[in-house]
């Protein structure tokens, strides 16, 4: 287990190399550079954009800023932000915990949501409950994160004549809760139908499982199985997704912290792409692919420790 | 040495007749304001966009200053910041500012004559690179004709010019002509910039707040009145009105209030305090004529025949915006043709019906007819503002055989593409800083400008536009200039749909707000604003 | 426990139902969630063939007589401020959503295909290679991956399905190869190779019909999330450029602002894209339950 253990962290090492080469490449590929987007979104000197490019580095050979980038990666130097002109750690780290409490909310609310619903749904295999809370379920997955942004918004408006707008100096735990709800309702609510459908479907494969055959035939009451027996047995697939989720959930920000208007990380790499500041997207695609890849790593460790089925062979 | 005194002592006297006379203003408070998006540094002079000026006119001063209290910018109604008094030598090649003694800067630090000499040798592009306050440019032309600047002692420095151009001092009345500290370098004045107006500015949290507070140590006694105003950066128009209607901000972002949006606005919060202005922005049509068949007077005239300039502002602004040719229209405008001159031009013709059919004959003479339709790509920055007029424009061309297929371009190469030629048909819009022919005719249509789009290129119109701008005496200029928008406009050099209307809207108990009509760019040094709670 | 009818089994498996409709009725009965999200998905494919037909009016016509106008018997969904017709815009919209759906989702597995089938066939370290890069590759998540790569690409319909599709490859790919791997060793295979068939001819003519059944269940799948994923990169202004009436596209930017103004231009076109989604993920499900029988829903 030991070597798996190496083995697993070398590839992982060599997964997040491939991914910096590849969005470094990719970014210089993309026409217009932030000399451009500044001296002429301001009507300045073309003649302007040699001393800024000059200064930001960005006319040297692309080998050479890489090497520089990677270099100071390992150093724990992110670079500068161009457009802020502040070291490039300043500008992302204020807006990992927004983002990181937005997606805590969010997968709570998606297990208190997804699981029990899920074991119901199983339990009551068929029946009409069952059948509306897959549907409602299957809707969860349709609609788009910020169509449901939107009505969310709409509703407030309606109801409350208001919507929060987002602010980073809240006034304690509740305040900041307050402001989180509605974004976090509605990343969450995708996430919970995932996991009510994963949940109802463990949930069915070990319900037909001999060991729950045998418990209900030596006469166990059927909360008894289905809870007991079943229910533990059926969740080890669902940890799984929760934390693939809990990674993923990126994606569903990006829209969301748009809609909400939250400054978070998310919301942050798309207007750094459209300003081309590579400093900031580059360190956070590289954020995101270590938040999955570790996530990835770390479901994979639970695995080995709760299901002492599974063997790792070299 | 004409002396301009008089007309000083005349400004003085205008501004304390104008000054609020009924009730006092009250101290204290924050102001609450909307902003509608990142703005791309604090340093005025590297940026030209409203999303800079609003927020950050109030941490300077200039020399000189549109009169606060005048609704238009005009030559007329220019009075003393940083400068005490100004006069010309004979020739009104040299003009010299006394300044005002005792003025600090936010960091403690005294300004200076060479604090003015250090910004507009920057600006002019005379300062060595390393010397240079700014890292870009983009009005390197408004000081073309500035040869030098010299001081003389701590308080007194002459702008030596290298012909006579009334025009200058308009240009340092604007709210694109700060003082700049000589200590501070370009990077600081980007994020934290340090001024010596009524505000300092103590936080700018990219996409997400800006704050200022005042400055107790402010030259002008009394003032400010507010002690903080606060901008919350929200992208989105929809979640930034709600924000001002359920009191969460003062006041809302300038022009923010579409004509559509008005009446939600007014019904939500009706004791909201609304005004249309015109921004000085126009809508405006490119057409190559370089390149392939636009190089053909026949087409480019039919385009402009074909335009239905009515329902583009219909659509676009509820029948609000103005029409007017290349000076904001008057009486909002200063410059600009009187009305009863526009319909003699190309394309302002009342009669549609018989514009249309003369731009279809003109189509058909080109070879061009409903089976063989005309078809071209319509460039425009991909953003709503240019998008949405762009749309109507492919829309009405279809009547006249072209079809044309919108091309969106990222913000990122729009300008570089335009100003190369690289396109056939472009939507584009065009903002004036100051209400001021040169200002205007030199950057879109002097046959030598980088942002002459359209590449227009009329010998005629380049020596008029010289002529106007040594032009001493305002009646006759103002005849060259409406000569000259004639011009480019039978020319077709860069046909003028509208000029854009905006709502700015805030709570009644915000006073002290006044909004000047003939430019955005200018009145927001937020001195005379107070909260009356 | 009763003991098994095998009667019963069989016909609930539909072992004796023949003929395409009696199939049909079957599924229908048996399906009934799978077959109304069939009807969905068949009503999405026919507006958008027959959009011309069916849209009233042409889709970018403005009018500046009917900005806003709400739902009426003339603009049965409303109008948004250009006064173009938004039923006529929806209509139009399943044209765009079906063409980068079906696009982006055949070119994520054509490419996921090839480089599965070969991964998986030919071994060694040209798998070992394409393993890694679809590691690279999945360890961004769809939507960020395709922001990033529509970002660099520009906003217009050929990127759009290309930035779509390329984050699609790894899943296909790795499907392919899984199943490949395992079919490599199996009876049939050794038996066409034994009778001398070339390598290529025994990938294509006997592996790749084997690994379909999954391939089919993951394209519906894929077809549901690469329209959502269109949705979410025209939203944030990176997808299809106006005038197309691209569903994603009605709602961003000014759509948003008429919130409360004109609810209709939020409301309609969210729900042609949930509507959408909803039928290819019940057919999807349904799909799953045929075809891969170890996966019960």
């Amino acid at each position: 287990m030991g070597s798996y253990l190496v083995r697993r962290f070398l590839l992982m090492v060599l997964t997040l190399f491939g991914m910096s080469i590849l969005i470094f490449v990719m970014l210089r590929l993309v026409p217009g550079n932030i000399a451009d987007i500044l001296v002429d979104a301001s009507g300045a000197d073309p003649r302007d954009k040699a001393r800024i490019a000059r200064e930001l580095g960005i006319d040297r050979p692309i080998a050479e800023q890489y090497v520089s980038w990677i270099g100071g990666l390992s150093r724990g130097d992110l670079g500068f932000a161009y457009v802020s002109e502040r070291p490039a750690i300043e500008e992302i780290a204020p807006r990992i915990p927004i983002s990181a409490k937005l997606a805590a909310m969010a997968v709570v609310i998606s297990v208190v949501l997804g699981v029990p619903f899920g074991v119901i749904s199983a339990v009551k295999q068929n029946s009409s409950l069952d059948y509306f809370l897959r549907v409602i379920s299957l809707s969860g997955l349709s609609l788009p994160s910020f169509w449901l942004g939107l009505l969310v918004l709409m509703a407030a408006v309606h109801w409350f004549g208001t919507i929060p707008i987002f602010d980073s100096n809240s006034r304690g735990f509740w305040d900041e809760v307050g402001m989180l709800a509605l974004p976090a309702l509605t990343v969450g609510f995708r996430s919970s139908a995932l996991i009510m459908r994963l949940t109802r479907s463990s949930m069915l494969e070990v319900l037909r499982q001999d060991y729950v055959r045998t418990a209900r035939s030596k006469g166990a009451s059927n909360a008894s199985v289905n809870y007991d027996h079943a229910l533990r047995n059926a969740l080890l697939p669902v940890v799984t997704i929760i934390g693939i989720e809990a990674a993923f959930l990126v994606g569903g920000l990006i829209v969301t912290e748009t809609v909400f208007n939250i400054p978070g990380v998310a919301r942050f790499l798309v207007e750094a792409i459209l300003w081309r500041d590579y400093p900031i997207v580059q360190n956070l695609v590289m954020l995101i692919a270590f938040v999955v890849v570790m996530v990835n790593f770390l479901v994979d460790m639970a695995y080995m420790a709760l299901d002492p089925r599974i063997k790792f062979a070299d | 040495m004409r002396s301009r005194l008089a007309l000083l002592a005349a400004s003085c006297a205008a501004f304390m007749m104008a000054a609020p006379p009924a009730f006092a203003q009250k101290s204290g408070g924050t102001l609450r304001m909307s902003h509608r998006d990142n703005p791309p540094s604090a340093s005025i002079h590297e940026e030209s966009t409203i999303s800079v000026n609003q927020p950050f006119m109030a941490v300077f001063n200039n020399l000189v200053f549109f009169d606060p209290k005048q609704k238009v910018n005009s030559p007329d109604h220019i009075v003393p910041e940083l400068a005490e008094s100004w006069s010309y030598n004979a020739d009104n090649t040299q003009l010299t500012f006394k300044l005002r003694q005792g003025v600090k800067w936010h960091d403690g630090k005294p300004f200076t004559s060479a604090d003015v000499k250090c910004t507009w040798d920057s600006l002019a592009g005379h300062a060595p690179e390393d010397k240079s306050i700014i890292r870009k440019n983009p009005r390197k032309l408004w000081y073309a004709n500035l040869k030098e600047v010299k001081t003389n002692g701590d308080f007194e420095v002459t702008f030596v010019l290298g012909r006579p151009q009334p025009s200058f001092l308009t240009m340092l009345a604007g709210g694109y002509s700060p003082v700049y500290a000589c200590h501070v370098p370009d990077r600081v004045m980007r994020s934290k910039p340090i001024g010596t107006g009524p505000f300092k500015m103590v936080d700018f949290k990219r996409n997400e707040s800006i704050k200022l507070v005042k400055n107790p140590d402010y030259w002008n006694k009394g003032k400010p009145y507010l002690d903080a105003i606060e901008w919350k950066i929200v992208p989105n128009r929809s979640t930034r009105l709600l924000g001002f209607q359920s009191g969460e901000f003062d006041m809302t972002f300038d022009s923010d209030v579409t004509f559509p949006l008005l009446k939600d606005v007014k019904a939500s919060k009706p004791d909201a305090v609304c005004e249309a202005r015109p921004t000085n922005v126009s809508s405006n049509l490119l057409v190559n004529r370089d390149k392939e068949p636009f190089n053909n007077p026949d087409i480019r005239k039919a385009m402009v025949l074909a335009l239905d300039l009515p329902a583009f502002n219909e659509i676009l602004f509820q029948g609000h915006a103005l029409y007017g040719a290349a000076m904001l229209p008057p009486p909002d405008g200063f410059w600009g043709m009187p009305k009863d001159m526009l319909p003699t031009l190309l394309g302002y013709s009342p009669d549609r019906k018989k514009s249309l059919a003369e731009a279809q004959e003109l189509m058909k003479k080109a070879g061009y007819g409903p089976d063989k339709p005309l078809k071209i790509k319509v460039a425009t920055r991909n953003i709503a503002i240019y998008r949405d007029p762009a749309v109507i424009l492919i829309d009405q061309l279809k009547q006249i055989y072209i079809e044309g297929e919108l091309d969106p371009i990222d913000t990122t190469v729009w300008y570089a593409k335009v100003q190369r030629g690289d396109y056939q048909v472009g939507m584009n819009l065009t903002g004036v800083g100051i209400d001021d022919p040169d200002v205007n005719f030199y950057e879109n249509y002097f046959s030598t400008s980088d942002r002459n789009y359209s590449r227009y290129k009329n010998p005629e119109v380049d020596k008029l536009i010289d002529a106007q701008s040594a032009e001493q005496d305002r009646e006759k200029r103002k005849k060259m200039v409406w000569q000259i928008e004639k011009i480019l406009a039978d020319d077709v050099a860069r046909p003028i749909m509208n000029y854009n209307v905006g709502n700015t809207c805030w709570d009644p108990k915000v006073k002290g707000i006044l909004l000047q009509v003939n430019s955005i760019y200018n009145g927001w040094r937020f001195d005379e604003a107070w909260l009356d709670k | 426990m009763a003991v098994i009818n095998h009667e019963a089994e069989l016909a609930r498996a539909g072992a004796n139902v023949t003929g395409w409709l009696s199939r049909v009725l079957f599924f229908t009965r048996r399906y009934p969630l799978g077959a109304v999200g069939a009807i969905i998905v068949g009503l999405f494919i026919f507006t958008a063939i027959f959009a011309d037909f069916i849209a009233p009016v042409d889709p970018t016509s403005t009018n500046a007589k009917y900005s806003l106008a709400a739902p009426s018997s003339l603009y049965w969904l409303g109008a948004d401020f250009m006064g173009r017709d938004m039923y006529s815009r929806i209509v139009h919209g399943a044209r765009i959503s079906l063409a980068v759906g079906v696009g982006a989702m055949s070119l994520g597995a054509v490419i996921g295909i090839s480089v599965g089938l070969a991964s998986g066939y030919l071994g060694g370290w040209f798998d070992l290679v394409v393993q890694r890069l679809l590691d690279i590759m999945q360890s961004l998540p769809l939507l960020v991956m395709a922001i990033v790569m529509a970002a660099s690409l520009g906003p217009s319909l050929k990127n759009t399905i290309f930035a779509i599709a390329i984050p699609l490859v790894p899943t296909v790919a790795r499907v392919v190869r899984s199943s490949t791997l395992s079919l490599r060793e199996q009876p049939f295979v050794e038996a066409a190779r034994a009778v001398g068939m070339g390598e290529l001819r025994i990938a294509v003519r006997h592996v790749l019909p084997n690994t379909l059944a999954p391939l089919i269940v993951l394209a519906t799948a894929q077809l549901g999330s690469a329209i959502l994923v269109e949705a979410s990169l025209s939203f944030l202004g990176l997808g299809i450029p106006e005038p197309h009436p691209s569903w994603g596209r009605m709602l961003s930017e000014s759509a948003a602002e008429y919130v409360r103004t004109a609810p209709w231009l939020v409301i309609f076109p969210g729900v042609a894209i949930s509507l959408t989604v909803f039928g290819t993920n019940l057919l999807g499900d349904a799909l799953r339950d045929i075809l891969d029988p170890r996966q019960h829903s």
